[in-house]
């Protein structure tokens, strides 16, 4: 308790909340008194271990007015999408028990509950078939002086709607944090195509937390290219019988980049499959960290969950940690799960060379070969090209790949 | 054309080739027969430049150049093919792209342009046809879910792209069927020419029926303890390797 109280971030919290619907106040009320209690994480809280924020919850950070997401696409027919301040001002009721559906967050996402301010709620309706990307823009704040953002966003489809929603989180300037809260809300039978990219991420904490009916299909593609300091945290509830999520991830870091993506996938109901790839290419000094959970509640029967976490180590100087695990208590299941931490094949590489590849070309062909296939796994072509020409602008080489691909 | 002399290797300390003594001229196709074991994989891997291989006496000249000192890129560059025994699958790297990155990078070497797309893909076609590769596997990744058969038919398919001078084929024959023995044969055949040689290695006569040699030279423990020509090779079909071995230490 005293150590939460010294930490420096916590200090913007409000004793009271004072605006906004009864329940709105409630939950950040809720979340205002966890994060008294039980303050940021330290260096002894376990799912922070590898990933140190002392120095990030002792500074002055002062909370931008702008850093909202902004819609960068067409808004497609059939979808809607409001601002939250405008909701919870106007129809307050049609948020509710929608924030926080997870349960009563803790830590930063608990921060993002109790201090944003606005952000986006993008409805597709029941029954809406939604073809073209929906994009979203999180971009750094123009302001050169500190502070912190803490994007919301609400993403719900109704029974049968389909949508992909692609998000940027780009740039953030030394001293910007930004710390977003993504929910998604799937009705029965609806699907989701969710791509993130996060280009030079600067400072970057961020939760994604998604709720599925039965027979509901998530997608998830992130493509983390470096990162001064990322954390994510991405949430599957499979709380409908036959629901099915899968997540798939390529991160390249270098230099003194830190990234962290962790999962968690809940089979609350039975006949759920969910899947889990993600590929990392660490080199420079950087760190890479990956942690995986699926848990099989008892119920949870049929159910199928596969995990797998592949590295490719290019620097005696890098550092990976990766823990997939699986906590189990139905009994009739299928899940695996796996990591591997290696350097390149050398046979492949032989082979490559032995026909004429110079060498530091067939490392590039390999390297990306490793990561390509994530994005290759995306079914909407325009988005995946997009993808494979973010990896190919960070890939050595990656002119010459693109020439010959 | 490739000239080698006392040629001792090492593999993790222990020595396996021991004393290779060879010399193939422009226009000749030599075999190289022998038991497992014998040293023949590890004499073309040196050739091709692996790594893990030690050279502890001995020399290779190809074209007159020391080629123990080139890497593999550039012995490929000047003119060496190595089909291998076991074509590794890259998954994500298709036949198409690593083959235009790997011949342009050889004409480069040889101070020729570039070739582009649509040049480039009807060589493809016309070497893919003369070893009755799909066409669609030229374009998936390298090796991968491809049979046995496929797999040393890419390989020759690549060799009739890259239009080596110095073409070493490791046990080409292995895990083929008559009928793709006789594809592989017929595409290796074709590639004969006064301006480039061969050296087959092979554990079988069998495939000698097909690509006939100039030269019969066998490998036993390290050491060439015969040659001689295509007779060479039915004799040891008829008689086994123990004849010779045992005549070689009279």
């Amino acid at each position: 308790m005293t150590e939460a109280r010294r930490q420096t971030l916590l200090a913007s919290i409000p004793a009271s909340f004072d605006t906004g619907p009864d329940w709105l106040r409630a939950l950040r009320g809720r979340a205002a008194a966890t994060l008294r209690e039980k303050g940021l994480p330290t260096k002894r809280t376990e799912a922070w271990r590898f990933t140190p924020v002392r120095s990030l919850v002792d500074s002055e950070f002062s909370q931008y007015e702008e850093g909202v997401p902004t819609l960068v696409s067409a808004v497609p027919e059939g979808v809607t999408v409001r601002g939250l301040a405008e909701v919870l001002e106007s129809q307050p009721e049609l948020l509710q028990s929608r924030l926080d559906f997870g349960g009563a967050p803790t830590h930063f996402a608990a921060l993002n509950t109790a201090l944003f301010r606005d952000g986006l709620w993008i409805d597709v309706p029941g029954g809406a078939v939604v073809e073209a990307p929906i994009e979203i823009s999180h971009a750094s704040p123009s302001s050169s002086e500190p502070g912190v953002v803490y994007p919301r966003v609400l993403i719900t489809a109704g029974e049968g709607a389909e949508l992909t929603l692609i998000e940027t989180y780009a740039g953030g300037r030394a001293g910007q944090l930004s710390n977003s809260v993504v929910e998604v809300e799937l009705g029965r039978n609806a699907k989701m195509n969710h791509v993130r990219v996060h280009e030079n991420a600067g400072l970057q904490i961020g939760r994604v937390d998604v709720r599925q009916d039965a027979d509901s299909g998530y997608r998830s593609t992130v493509v983390t290219l470096g990162g001064a300091l990322l954390r994510f945290d991405v949430r599957c509830l499979l709380q409908g019988k036959g629901a099915e999520c899968q997540l798939d991830g390529a991160y390249l870091t270098d230099g003194d980049d830190h990234v962290d993506h962790h999962t968690l996938v809940e089979h609350q109901a039975p006949h759920c499959r969910s899947g889990q790839t993600y590929r990392g290419i660490v080199s420079g000094k950087s760190t890479a960290v990956f942690d995986g959970v699926v848990v099989v509640h008892r119920d949870a029967q049929k159910t199928e969950a596969h995990q797998e976490n592949r590295n490719l180590l290019l620097s005696d100087t890098a550092t990976i940690h990766t823990k997939p695990h699986l906590e189990i208590d139905a009994d009739d299941v299928i899940c695996s799960h796996g990591a591997t931490v290696g350097a390149l094949d050398e046979d492949q590489l032989f082979y490559l060379r032995a026909r004429g590849v110079p060498e530091d070309f067939a490392l590039a062909m390999l390297t990306y070969a490793f990561v390509e296939s994530i994005v290759d796994r995306m079914s909407h072509e325009p988005t995946r090209a997009r993808m494979r020409e973010a990896l190919l602008s960070r890939i050595p080489h990656g002119d010459e790949i693109r020439e010959v691909t | 054309m490739l000239k080698i002399e006392d040629l001792h290797v090492e593999v993790d300390g222990k020595p396996i080739l021991k004393g290779i003594n060879l010399e193939i001229e422009a226009g000749q196709v030599h075999a190289i027969m022998g038991p497992n074991g014998s040293g023949k994989s590890t004499l073309a891997y040196v050739l091709a430049g692996r790594e893990g291989y030690e050279v502890t006496k001995g020399s290779v000249l190809y074209k007159g150049q020391d080629l123990l000192e080139m890497a593999p890129e550039l012995r490929a560059a000047e003119g060496i093919f190595l089909g291998f025994q076991y074509p590794v699958a890259i998954p994500g790297v298709s036949n198409i792209y690593f083959l235009k990155a790997a011949l342009n990078a050889i004409r480069k070497h040889r101070g020729e342009d570039p070739l582009d797309a649509i040049d480039f893909m009807k060589l493809s076609k016309t070497k893919a046809a003369l070893v009755q590769l799909p066409d669609e596997l030229t374009k998936r990744s390298v090796n991968d879910g491809f049979s046995g058969g496929e797999k040393k038919r890419n390989e020759i398919y690549q060799m009739a792209m890259l239009e080596p001078s110095l073409a070493v084929l490791d046990e080409t024959d292995s895990g083929l069927d008559i009928d793709a023995l006789k594809v592989v044969a017929q595409g290796v055949n074709g590639l004969r020419g006064p301006d480039r040689a061969m050296l087959v290695i092979t554990h079988y006569q069998r495939l000698l029926d097909y690509i006939v040699p100039d030269v019969v030279h066998v490998l036993i423990n390290g050491q060439i303890v015969r040659t001689g020509d295509k007779e060479l090779a039915k004799k040891l079909e008829r008689e086994g390797y123990s004849e010779v071995r045992g005549a070689s230490q009279l």
